[in-house]
């Protein structure tokens, strides 16, 4: 508790101190990253779902803000010819802003599109999936297919999107205070997610991921809970893309595409799934990494990422807060070797015993 | 007032083959009835049906004078119906507490669980289904560091947590050891005083200690039914059930 609260105020109170502009555009840029990972980490560290498509929501939440903000600045900004509307619109032909996007003009409702259209967007993905009780690997790859879908989405409408480019060239929020402001909704939902999983929902969100058979005929509807746990998270998720967007200054198809999705998986698994700070240390630590090793690493950054990854799942499975955790628990048993290899000894034999997978009721004799 | 539990030409068929074929069955309230049969006579199928796992090709299954064919498993345990897995079937990260708290009688919607807590009551209904399955002392342990024998306990437990009108057991003694098999048999028993029961079990010595009466399947057919010294001296249960080898 005390610690969190000194990170937090020593992360706030950066730009009083440090004068390094570049730290600080990336402080609050892994601020956001970490939002994304704790909702990543929600629906698969807590729920068992595992979407290689988050970036998705993040994608749409950040595209809304910056378009947004774009129109805005474009209307005291007049393009090289003159046009009161965005510059790339006019590149890629258009004559005036569409009428589907004078909404965004209010910042208000571009804030609440940002936020609820991804919300919306996830309902009925897990209406159409979890409801036809779809999930794993399955899931895995239909999200994968949704980011790589919406990827292409905006490369191809580039006169409302900005295509390859992106949306660059508005004014953004860059200041101290948008860094609390940051700091503030990361706190907030932490709070929320530490309420979340230590809530009876919580424990029902756990017991569907340790084995959604069970929970199913204990009368839970688990696709019920695991729609409302994926709206949750692609609320974070499209909070966390808004306000990358509005702090960056810059949006492109990546924040949308499947890589930045399967980052976001990598975060939270080298911090420890299933634990709320795991994500954020994962995502400091991997992130932090990449920023001040890749410059003299360039080439061989993906690969150690990469590297990182496989080493988290065959060894640290459960991540590096995880892992201590672990640690910690065991050394507080104070376990000896005989009673280890006694414990050892007892879950062979109950292996032998019980060589099913959990979730498979009978072996196809069974049930003849 | 009729049968608590009442299937009527029930069939089913997984890829061409018959595993169910038209049987009727029912079991009243209150009884501790026990299912029998030969590996293959359809004993799980039947579990499977009756829980909304699959659904019947023909026939109909009525439970407390609803009909419920064809529901999803939440709604038929709802309903009123628990089920227990052959192979121990619990939430293996979580404690032992909360697997019992998880499997409570009680709303099971995603917003009234949201904000509900645990009232007083249910916290000693809890302590209460723990000592009765003698797993006080290992409330904080996570599921999974349960021996065999343990886990099979929990999820009774799980099931007595859920206080359902019926208890499906399927074999609920596998694996286990002759002493844990004692045990499982005495909560068996206990539990039966205060529900129906509905048990699938393959050990003769389990079946002779509690059984009252007794339902033989044959290829997803009723072979025969009545009290445990009836069907035990019936000539056709012995031909193609106890006996495989006296007879040929």
């Amino acid at each position: 508790m005390i610690g969190s609260t000194a990170v937090v105020i020593l992360i706030g109170t950066y730009p009083y101190y440090g004068s390094n502009a570049y730290v600080l555009s990336l402080l609050g840029k892994f601020l956001c990253f970490a939002i994304f990972a704790l909702s990543i980490d929600l629906i698969w560290g807590f729920t068992g779902i595992l979407s290689l498509g988050q970036a998705v929501y993040f994608g749409i939440g950040a595209y809304l803000v910056a378009l947004s903000l774009k129109i805005n600045y474009a209307l005291t900004h007049p393009t090289r010819y003159g046009g009161k509307f965005p510059d790339f619109m006019e590149w890629n032909g258009l004559t005036e802003l569409p009428r589907f996007m004078t909404p965004l003009i209010s910042t208000p409702i571009a804030v609440i599109c940002a936020l609820l259209f991804p919300t919306l967007l996830a309902f009925l993905f897990g209406v159409i999936t979890f409801k036809r009780h779809i999930y794993g690997v399955y899931c895995a790859v239909i999200t994968l297919a949704e980011s790589l879908i919406l990827q292409d989405f905006i490369i191809e409408y580039q006169a409302y999107t900005g295509g390859f480019n992106g949306i660059t060239d508005y004014s953004n929020y860059g200041t101290p205070a948008f860094l609390w402001f940051i700091l503030a909704v990361v706190v907030v939902f932490f709070i929320v997610a530490r309420a979340l999983t230590h809530s009876r929902v919580g424990t029902v969100l756990k017991s569907i991921r340790d084995n959604d058979v069970r929970a199913e005929f204990m009368g839970y509807n688990v696709a019920n809970y695991r729609i409302f746990v994926f709206c949750v998270s692609a609320f974070m998720a499209a909070s966390a893309g808004a306000l990358y967007a509005a702090w960056v200054g810059i949006v492109s198809f990546l924040d949308a595409g499947p890589v930045f999705s399967i980052e976001g998986v990598i975060w939270t698994a080298v911090g420890g799934r299933g634990t709320l700070i795991g994500p954020f240390i994962g995502t400091f630590l991997v992130k932090g990494a990449e920023f001040f090793l890749s410059g003299a690493l360039a080439q061989w950054w993906q690969i150690i990422v990469g590297s990182l990854f496989i080493f988290v799942v065959l060894v640290l499975r459960d991540g590096i807060v995880g892992s201590v955790a672990n640690w910690i628990r065991a050394r507080k048993k104070k376990t000896t070797l005989h009673q280890v290899m006694e414990e050892s000894d007892r879950t062979a034999h109950d292996q032998q015993l019980d060589w099913r997978p959990a979730g498979v009721p009978e072996s196809d004799e069974a049930v003849r | 007032m009729g049968s608590l539990l009442e299937v009527k030409g029930l069939t089913t068929r997984v890829s061409g083959f018959t595993i169910l074929n038209n049987l009727d069955f029912s079991i009243e309230q209150n009884e501790l009835r026990v299912l029998l049969g030969p590996n293959g006579a359809g004993k799980t199928t039947l579990i499977c049906m009756i829980t909304g796992q699959f659904r019947p090709v023909a026939g109909s299954i009525h439970f407390a004078g609803r009909d419920i064919t064809g529901w999803a498993p939440d709604e038929i345990f709802q309903a009123g119906i628990s089920r227990k897995f052959q192979v121990p079937n619990m939430y293996e990260t979580l404690s032992v507490h909360d697997n019992i708290m998880v499997s409570l009688q009680g709303r099971r919607r995603v917003f009234s669980t949201l904000f509900q807590r645990l009232s007083g009551q249910e916290r000693n209904r809890i302590w209460e289904i723990l000592e009765f399955v003698e797993l006080a002392d290992k409330a904080s342990d996570a599921a999974d560091s349960l021996s065999h024998g343990e886990r099979q306990w929990l999820e009774l437990g799980m099931l007595i947590a859920s206080n359902p009108k019926l208890l499906l057991l399927d074999e609920p003694t596998t694996g286990m050891t002759e002493e844990g098999k004692r045990k499982t048999a005495e909560l068996i028993r206990k539990i039966a005083k205060t529900h129906t029961v509905l048990l699938v079990e393959h050990d003769m010595h389990i079946v002779r200690q509690i059984g009252q009466r007794i339902t033989v399947l044959h290829q997803g057919q009723l072979l025969a039914e009545g009290p445990i010294a009836e069907v035990m001296n019936n000539e056709t249960v012995r031909r193609v059930y106890l006996g495989k080898g006296k007879f040929q």
